[in-house]
C-alpha cells in the first residue's frame, strides 16, 4: 500500500462576520483542527447538524475555501501549496457533488453539455469522442442515451442527482465529496441512489467524502465515520464500532435522535434539550458540555483532545467516554418486526428475483 | 362512535385541465384531536390532497368530491368569504421550508399577530401577550425578545416553531402539516416532533401530518394512510400498518428504508419512477413496478378491500403469502 489517499491534519477555519469603522468583525470557528484520513475505495462518513462545519470540511478539500490552517495531503500532493493551473488538475481528480440537484445544474443547459464540459476542460477524450463517452456515463449511473437531449427541469430530483454523478465521474475522479447527496430524495429513489455509489465505488474504486446527518444512510455507506460537533471532530471509528458501540455522547443523542422504521413507546424517545452552539462562542470547556447529560465539572474548564478515549481506532473527545454504559444501537433491526412483516419482505424478495417462483392468478374476489 | 368526525372527505378527486386526476378518489376521515399520517413520495397527490382541504388549489385545478365537510361546514360549497374565516382560524397549516413562508421584511411577533387579529377582535395588547405566550409554548426561549427579530435571524428550528406558533395562536381544531420536519437536522426534528405531539395532547388539535418517511411515521402517528399516483393504497393503524403491512407498496417502501440488516447489500429499491400525471397505467398504478401484478392488475383498478377491521387495502393480490405458489 502506498498510504491512504487523502489525509488531513489539523484542518482549520475560521470566518469574520460583519463589523465596520471602529468595530472588531465577529470571528465564527467553523473547524477547529479536523484530522482524518480516507484510504483508496473507502468511505469517510461525516455526519453532525446544521453548522457543525462538516459541508465547509468538503469544500476546503477542494480549495473552494481556502483553510486558515492545517494540512491536506491527496495521494502525496499538499494541495494548501498549489498554484492555480495545478489546482486545475487536482479537481480533475476530487470533485463534488452537492445536495441540491436543482440548484446544481444550469437549467438553459442541455444535460449532455454539462456531463461533456468537464471532459472537454481536461481534454479527457478528442473532441470527437466527447458525445460517445456521455453515453457511456449516462448508461452507467442508469440513464439512457436520449437523455443527453434533455433540460435539467424534464428530470425527476433522483434523475438530477444521477446526471450530477455523471457529471462528476466524466473526469475519473480518485475522490468525490458527496454533500448531503440524499438528504432531499425519496427513500425510493434514495435507495437507488445509495446502491449506485456502492455498485461506483466497487466498479471504479473511486473513494467518498460521504457528508450526511443521515445516521442510517451513512451506517449504510461508509466504511470510517467522522462525527463533528462546533467545528472539530468528537468521535472517529470505523462504522461498524461506532454504530456498535458509541462512545461519545453526543453521537449518542444523534442515534437517539434518529427516527427509527419500528414503532417505540413514547417513553422511550430521546428528550433532547438544546440547539447546536454558537460558532461565536469562546467557552473553555467541552463545547457540548451546556446539552450533555454525562457533563461533570471538569468538562466545563477543560476542552478534552480527540483521544481522550482511545481504543485501537476508536476515538472519543470526550473524558467520560470509557465509563458510559454501552448505548442502544439504532434500534431498526428487521428482527424487531412482526413475523408476519418479516415474512412478506422475505416474500418481496424473492418476488424480485429471476427465477422467482411463480404466481397463482388473480383469486375472483 | 355516532357524532361526525371533525373531517369528512369522500371520494376527493383533483384535475388539471383534461388530464387525470393527480387525486383521485381519496377518502380521509379524522376526529378531534387524532394524529393522521398521510404518506406518500413526491408525485403520490398527498399535497394536492392537503392544498385541497383549505382550497388553495391553482385556478386551474378542479376540485371534485362527494363529501368535503369540516366542522359541519361543507367546504365545496362554502363562498370564499367563509373560507377565509376558516383558513387559519380552524384549519392551519405549516410548511416543510418556514423560510419561504414567513415574510421576510416582517418582525416575527407582528406576524404572528397579524394572523390572530385576522381572526380575533383584540387589543394590541391582548394580541401581543398571547403571542408571546404561544411563543412560549412552543419553548422559543426568551420569547419576548424573539418577537422582535427577523426571520433570518433564527435557525431553522426557531422559525419552524415560529410557524407552528403562528398555525396554532387561534387554536384550530385541525392542523395540516406539510414535511414540517423534512429539511431540519434529525435532533430538531425530535424536538418539534415531540412538540407537535404535546400540542395536540393539550389543546386537542386534530393533525394531518404529510411526510414521505415510515421512521417519522412510526414516530408519530395514529392512523396512517399510504398514498401512490393519487391513490390511498392502504390505510391502517399504525400498530396494523407496521405489524401487518398488506399493499405491495407499503412492502417496497418499508424494504427501500436502510436498517441493521442491510448493510454490505443493496438496498432494496423499487425499479422506475412514480407515473407522471400523463401517463398514468390503467387498472393497478403500482402495477407496473409491483413483482405480484398480473393480468387483472394491469386491467382493472383494486377497490380499497377491509382486511380487518379498519384496515384496508387496494389490492387484488393482497394478502401476498396466497398469491404465491
Amino acid at each position: 500500500m502506498t498510504g491512504p489517499l487523502l489525509s488531513v491534519e489539523g484542518l482549520s477555519k475560521t470566518f469574520e462576520i460583519g463589523g465596520g469603522f471602529l468595530k472588531p468583525p465577529k470571528r465564527a470557528r467553523a473547524v477547529d483542527g479536523v484530522s482524518f484520513g480516507i484510504e483508496r475505495g473507502g468511505t469517510f462518513g461525516l455526519v453532525g447538524e446544521s453548522g457543525s462545519g462538516k459541508t465547509t470540511v468538503g469544500r476546503m478539500l477542494l480549495r473552494l475555501i481556502e483553510p486558515d490552517e492545517g494540512r491536506i495531503l491527496f495521494d502525496g500532493i499538499d494541495v494548501r501549496a498549489l498554484a492555480s493551473g495545478e489546482l486545475r488538475a487536482l479537481r480533475r481528480r476530487v470533485q463534488i457533488v452537492f445536495q441540491d440537484p436543482f440548484g446544481s445544474l444550469d437549467p438553459r443547459v442541455r444535460v449532455g453539455d454539462a456531463i461533456a464540459a468537464p471532459i472537454r476542460l481536461h481534454a479527457l477524450r478528442p473532441a470527437g469522442r466527447v458525445r460517445e463517452r456521455v453515453a457511456e456515463l449516462l448508461d452507467l449511473v442508469g440513464l439512457a442515451p436520449y437523455h443527453a437531449g434533455r433540460y435539467p427541469h424534464e428530470f425527476s430530483g433522483g434523475q438530477r442527482q444521477r446526471v450530477a454523478i455523471a457529471r462528476a465521474l466524466g473526469v475519473e475522479p480518485e475522490l468525490i465529496v458527496l454533500d448531503e447527496p440524499v438528504s432531499a430524495l425519496d427513500v425510493s429513489i434514495q435507495a437507488q441512489v445509495v446502491n449506485l455509489l456502492a455498485e461506483l465505488r466497487s466498479r471504479l474504486g473511486v473513494s467518498y467524502l460521504f457528508i450526511s446527518h443521515d445516521m442510517a444512510v451513512v451506517r449504510h455507506l461508509a466504511t470510517n465515520v467522522g462525527v463533528m460537533y462546533a467545528g472539530r471532530l468528537v468521535e472517529t471509528a470505523p462504522a461498524a464500532a461506532l454504530f456498535a458501540d458509541p462512545r461519545h455522547p453526543y453521537t449518542r443523542m444523534l442515534l437517539a435522535a434518529s427516527p427509527s422504521p419500528v414503532p417505540r413507546p413514547r417513553a422511550e424517545r430521546a428528550g433532547l434539550a438544546g440547539e447546536p452552539p454558537s460558532p461565536f462562542g469562546t467557552e473553555q470547556g467541552c463545547p457540548f458540555a451546556s446539552r450533555c447529560p454525562h457533563a461533570i465539572e471538569p468538562c466545563r474548564t477543560a476542552r478534552p483532545p480527540l483521544d481522550a478515549y482511545r481504543a485501537e481506532d476508536h476515538r472519543a473527545a470526550c473524558i467520560r467516554a470509557a465509563e458510559l454504559a454501552p448505548a442502544r444501537p439504532l434500534s431498526d433491526d428487521e428482527a424487531l418486526m412482526s413475523e408476519r412483516y418479516r415474512h412478506r419482505m422475505t416474500l418481496l424478495r424473492e418476488a424480485r428475483q429471476d427465477g422467482a417462483r411463480p404466481l397463482k392468478p388473480a383469486s375472483a374476489t | 362512535m355516532s357524532t361526525a368526525p371533525l373531517l369528512d372527505v369522500r371520494n376527493l378527486r383533483v384535475v388539471f385541465g383534461a388530464g387525470p386526476n393527480v387525486a383521485d378518489g381519496v377518502d380521509l376521515s379524522l376526529g378531534a384531536g387524532e394524529m393522521l399520517c398521510l404518506v406518500g413520495e413526491s408525485g403520490s397527490g398527498k399535497s394536492v390532497t392537503a392544498l385541497s382541504l383549505m382550497r388553495l388549489l391553482a385556478p386551474a385545478a378542479k376540485l371534485e368530491a362527494d363529501a368535503l365537510r369540516f366542522e359541519g361546514h361543507d367546504l365545496l360549497a362554502l363562498p370564499e368569504a367563509g373560507m377565509v374565516a376558516l383558513r387559519g382560524n380552524r384549519i392551519a397549516m405549516v410548511f416543510q421550508e418556514p423560510m419561504t413562508s414567513l415574510n421576510p421584511v416582517m418582525r416575527v411577533g407582528d406576524q404572528i399577530i397579524e394572523a390572530l387579529t385576522l381572526h380575533r377582535d383584540l387589543s394590541r395588547a391582548e394580541a401581543w401577550a398571547q403571542t408571546v405566550a404561544m411563543l412560549r409554548r412552543v419553548q422559543i426561549p426568551a420569547p419576548e425578545e424573539r418577537m422582535r427579530v427577523y426571520p433570518h435571524q433564527l435557525s431553522g428550528g426557531m422559525r419552524q416553531r415560529v410557524m407552528i406558533a403562528m398555525a396554532l395562536v387561534c387554536r384550530p381544531s385541525l392542523l395540516i402539516a406539510d414535511e414540517p420536519t423534512t429539511a431540519l437536522d434529525v435532533t430538531i426534528q425530535s424536538q418539534v416532533l415531540g412538540l407537535i405531539d404535546e400540542l395536540r395532547a393539550e389543546l386537542g388539535t386534530a393533525v394531518l401530518f404529510i411526510t414521505h418517511n415510515l421512521a417519522v411515521v412510526a414516530e408519530i402517528a395514529d392512523q396512517v394512510a399510504v398514498m401512490y399516483a393519487g391513490r390511498i393504497v392502504e390505510r391502517a393503524s399504525k400498530a396494523d400498518l407496521f405489524g401487518d403491512p398488506m399493499h405491495p407498496y407499503t412492502l417496497a417502501l418499508f424494504a427501500a428504508t436502510p436498517r441493521a440488516g442491510d448493510v454490505g447489500r443493496p438496498l432494496a429499491a423499487i425499479e422506475g419512477q412514480v407515473p407522471a400525471p400523463s401517463m398514468m397505467p390503467t387498472g393497478c398504478r403500482f402495477s407496473p413496478r409491483c413483482p405480484f401484478a398480473v393480468e387483472r392488475c394491469r386491467q382493472e383498478y383494486p377497490p380499497l378491500r377491509e382486511f380487518s377491521a379498519g384496515h384496508w387495502a387496494a389490492c387484488w393480490r393482497a394478502p401476498i403469502e396466497e398469491c404465491v405458489a
